[in-house]
């Protein structure tokens, strides 16, 4: 059965380009608006990778971390998460709640997917 | 869902957070709560944010490069570096515009109009000037540098614990997980996987020392360590990104395989003189990755300021601690230690010396030559005088002129080491792209020549190495099937012979093959018969314009383009090129230059009434022609010198010059490369420097004359050209030699 991935992010444009390459590699995808919406739609299922955008409206992806990692379901899922080059105060922030994957925004499709297959392969 | 379709999404979503930008940016005024204008910034920043992050994704580079300068500032703002004023709000407006127009444009597929891209630069400039702005309540944060990991296992251990026969050709990776992996959504497994995919996990060794009782044991806790041998084709730089998520929290060394150590080497030593450290060196050759040389570099600070208390204050010299640290065996330091301490002596040398703009050596040179034909006018006129006082003045004047002129041309030499120590890395790189192993030797480095001709050198020289080790050297198994080691080998060398300079290019492969050369020379039309030609007369043929028997065309070489220029370059700098090989045994391909362009020694003769130069060193002897010959039939003709036969050519006839020759007759022998032939003059009028003047262009292309000189008298002497009069002098030999054949 193939992997599940949760991507999450307030641009629908880029939800549907990562969905597009990762269904295209091989990997089943949910995708989240935002840190809240993401939580409520994660809901005990498996899900094995989450890739999730910092600035996000209504509840941003540090916060969206830090709530991940207190469901027990979802404490080991890996995340990486979306920064961009100035931004290395989230990044400290995002070390602490325990994310080490980082992606530097804007990307490209195939670099998202190198990025993916270094932490679970299809 | 195509992508087609996610781009009218991207439009869509952008015209949509344009509009909501510019709603933020003119509301924001009016807002008086701290955290309502908190808000609105943030919106305003997430706009530029998203359309940036989708615009890369889609490559839209030029939507990327204007945005990322406006969340620049944004960012700036948002983090209250920055006061958002009027002027500011009004910037951003105009910048919105902006985004909106390049999105519109890529919608429409419309082209970005210059006032437009004026209007855009204009607009980056004042956003920058934002960025530049002294910066109030910047926190300088100190980068952390990745603390350096001696390794904690010894990454050779799994091939000495005896785990089973391990081959030369396997990186060794001994990672050790830090505690936090697992929590961190880290799985070691699926590193591994990842490593799986670019290429083979031969064997792993797995650790538990770090593992506690198990009172004391976390689950949720990484103890593992582990030793890996793998075997891939991958760079070093390559494989640690597999290690990218984790390499902060883990301990890791990754050690080249030993077979790789020659490449590295190579490669240190092709590196160009510059001023490069041992790290640069190592990172640049692939052995040390840019990560490790950090953390390497970070340690040894540290070391320095005395942290690390042991060693307080002493400095460990660094290629000492990246091998302590296994990241790189000491061979490879080694070889950069070398070509360092070669770089320092360069370095030395080079501050011993002055640079001179090469136009005043120039003019220097050409004094120097007027001064010398100066001084072959007081000699005469002082031989003239028959004063004893005024003869030895002269003399003492003209060893000072010779020395003057000697010390004069040295300025312009220099050793050819430098070029040819170039080509360590050109062979590298060609032996690499086409698979075979080779190995350069150099010698002869400290030969030195006219720094023109050093210039003017590289280009045929690289073409003729890049020659051997595509054509020349063969594929293993036919090496293999020869008898021959693997490895195919490469010799460069430079010697003086006989006032020239010989570069040689000698390979031990796969030599000409005369049979394949006469074949395409018979099918491009090069030559009409094959019969009676020497061997040396064939290798000559592919020098011929369009000629090559490479059966197929590689990207090395192969396109019959080449070798004709090789030799026209050669022939340009007065040298010739020739080849010696033996089928299955090896070519060597010497080129012959002459030593200066400006100032050389000649020999005077005379034929009638004009005066001609002979280059001394190509002179081997002068003998009187002997009296059955003095009126023998015009032309080239024959004689025995002490019983060898010579061919020569009387420059009377060759120059048409009228009158009769005298009644005594001698020849001056000449020799050039492997060639000798007399050439019969009326006159020898001795020894003579000559300031090689160039012909004017409408002499240029006379057969025979190289030059011109200005005897002290003022007269005018011809230089002789004497490997194109030695051409000429075999060829009318091979001529007729051949011509008698046809009667018999």
């Amino acid at each position: 059965m193939a992997k599940t991935i949760m991507i999450v992010d307030d641009s629908a444009s880029l939800r549907q380009v990562v969905s597009i390459a990762l269904k295209s590699s091989g990997y089943d995808v949910i995708e989240g608006v935002d840190g809240k919406d993401a939580l409520s739609k994660l809901t005990g299922q498996k899900v094995h990778l989450i890739i999730s955008d910092v600035n996000m409206p209504n509840m941003d992806g540090i916060t969206f971390v830090q709530e991940l990692k207190k469901k027990p379901e979802y404490k080991f899922t890996p995340v990486i998460m979306l920064t961009t080059e100035s931004g290395e105060d989230k990044k400290s922030q995002g070390q602490a709640a325990g994310v080490k994957a980082w992606v530097v925004k804007p990307f490209k499709p195939d670099q998202m997917i190198t990025a993916v297959s270094k932490l679970i392969l299809p | 869902m195509g992508m087609e379709e996610a781009l009218q999404t991207f439009f869509v979503e952008s015209h949509e957070l344009l509009q909501e930008m510019e709603d933020r940016l003119l509301a924001i005024q009016g807002l008086v709560v701290d955290e309502d204008r908190i808000e609105a910034i943030n919106a305003i920043f997430r706009a530029a944010h998203t359309i940036k992050g989708s615009a890369g994704l889609f490559g839209l580079d030029g939507i990327v490069e204007f945005t990322h300068v406006l969340e620049s500032v944004l960012d700036k703002v948002r983090s209250s570096q920055l006061v958002m004023d009027a002027d500011m709000i009004s910037l951003f407006l105009k910048c919105k515009d902006h985004v909106s127009l390049l999105v519109g444009l890529e919608e429409s597929g419309g082209v970005l109009q210059g006032s437009d891209q004026a209007t855009g630069q204009a607009l980056v400039a004042q956003l920058s000037a934002y960025l530049q702005a002294p910066q109030t309540n910047t926190v300088h944060e100190e980068k952390t540098h990745p603390a350096i990991t001696y390794p904690h296992l010894d990454p050779l251990a799994l091939e000495s614990a005896g785990g089973g026969v391990v081959d030369n050709d396997n990186w060794h990776i001994s990672i050790e997980f830090g505690p936090d992996v697992l929590r961190n959504g880290m799985d070691p497994l699926s590193i591994f996987r990842y490593l799986g995919t670019m290429g083979t996990i031969v064997q792993v060794g797995t650790f538990f020392d770090r593992l506690p009782g198990l009172s004391e044991m976390d689950p949720e806790t990484c103890y593992m360590s582990y030793l890996i041998n793998f075997s891939s084709e991958a760079d070093k730089t390559t494989i640690e990104s597999a290690f990218e998520f984790v390499q902060e929290d883990c301990k890791i060394n990754i050690l080249p395989p030993h077979s790789r150590i020659a490449d590295f080497v190579s490669v240190i030593k092709g590196l160009p003189q510059h001023d490069l450290r041992i790290g640069e060196m190592l990172v640049q050759c692939g052995t040390l990755t840019e990560r490790e040389l950090a953390a390497v570099l970070a340690y040894q600070a540290a070391q320095e300021s005395g942290q690390n208390s042991t060693e307080a204050g002493t400095k460990q010299p660094l290629g000492e601690m990246v091998v302590q640290a296994g990241f790189v065996q000491p061979a490879v330091v080694e070889a950069a230690l070398q070509k360092q301490s070669q770089q320092k002596k360069t370095k030395a040398r080079q501050q011993q010396s002055i640079r001179v703009d090469a136009e005043k050596l120039d003019m220097l040179i050409n004094l120097i030559g007027e001064l010398v034909i100066a001084g072959a006018g007081v000699n005469i006129v002082a031989q003239r005088s028959g004063r004893a006082d005024m003869l030895e003045a002269a003399s003492t004047l003209s060893r000072l002129v010779e020395e003057v002129r000697d010390g004069a041309l040295n300025l312009r030499m220099v050793q050819i080491g430098e070029t040819f120590n170039r080509f360590q890395r050109v062979v590298h790189d060609v032996a690499k792209d086409l698979g075979k192993e080779i190995e350069l030797l150099i010698s002869g480095g400290d030969t030195e020549l006219d720094k023109t001709v050093v210039e003017k050198i590289g280009d045929p020289l690289t073409h003729l190495v890049r020659n051997s080790i595509d054509h020349g050297i063969e594929t293993a198994d036919i090496r293999a099937a020869r008898g021959k080691p693997a490895q195919g080998k490469v010799h460069l060398n430079a010697y003086h012979d006989s006032g020239s300079i010989v570069i040689e290019v000698q390979d031990d492969g796969g030599g000409l093959n005369r049979d394949k050369i006469l074949a395409k020379a018979l099918e491009k039309g090069l030559v009409e018969s094959v019969h009676e030609m020497s061997d040396s007369d064939v290798f000559q043929l592919i020098f011929e314009a369009g000629f090559s028997t490479a059966d197929t065309v590689s990207n090395i070489s192969g396109r019959g383009v080449g070798m004709d220029v090789v030799r026209r370059n050669i022939e340009a700098l007065r040298g010739n090129i020739e080849i010696q090989s033996k089928y299955t045994v090896g070519t060597t391909i010497r080129i012959r230059l002459p030593l200066t362009l400006a100032i050389i020694d000649g020999f005077l003769v005379r034929v009638g009434q004009s005066h001609y130069v002979i280059p001394l060193d190509m002179v081997i002897e002068c003998v009187d022609l002997p009296e059955e010959n003095l009126n023998s039939s015009k032309g080239s003709n024959y004689f025995s010198l002490r019983g060898e036969v010579l061919p020569y050519m009387r420059l009377r006839d060759t120059f048409e010059i009228d009158g009769e020759s005298g009644r005594r007759e001698s020849v001056v022998i000449v020799k050039y490369g492997n060639t000798r032939a007399g050439l019969v003059v009326d006159t020898l009028l001795g020894e003579f420097q000559t300031v090689i003047k160039p012909l004017g262009k409408l002499f240029e292309r006379i057969k025979g004359i190289g030059g011109s000189t200005i005897l002290g008298t003022g007269e005018v002497a011809l230089i002789l050209d004497i490997p194109n009069l030695v051409q000429q002098v075999v060829r009318k030999d091979h001529h007729e030699s051949s011509r008698l054949q046809v009667r018999h």
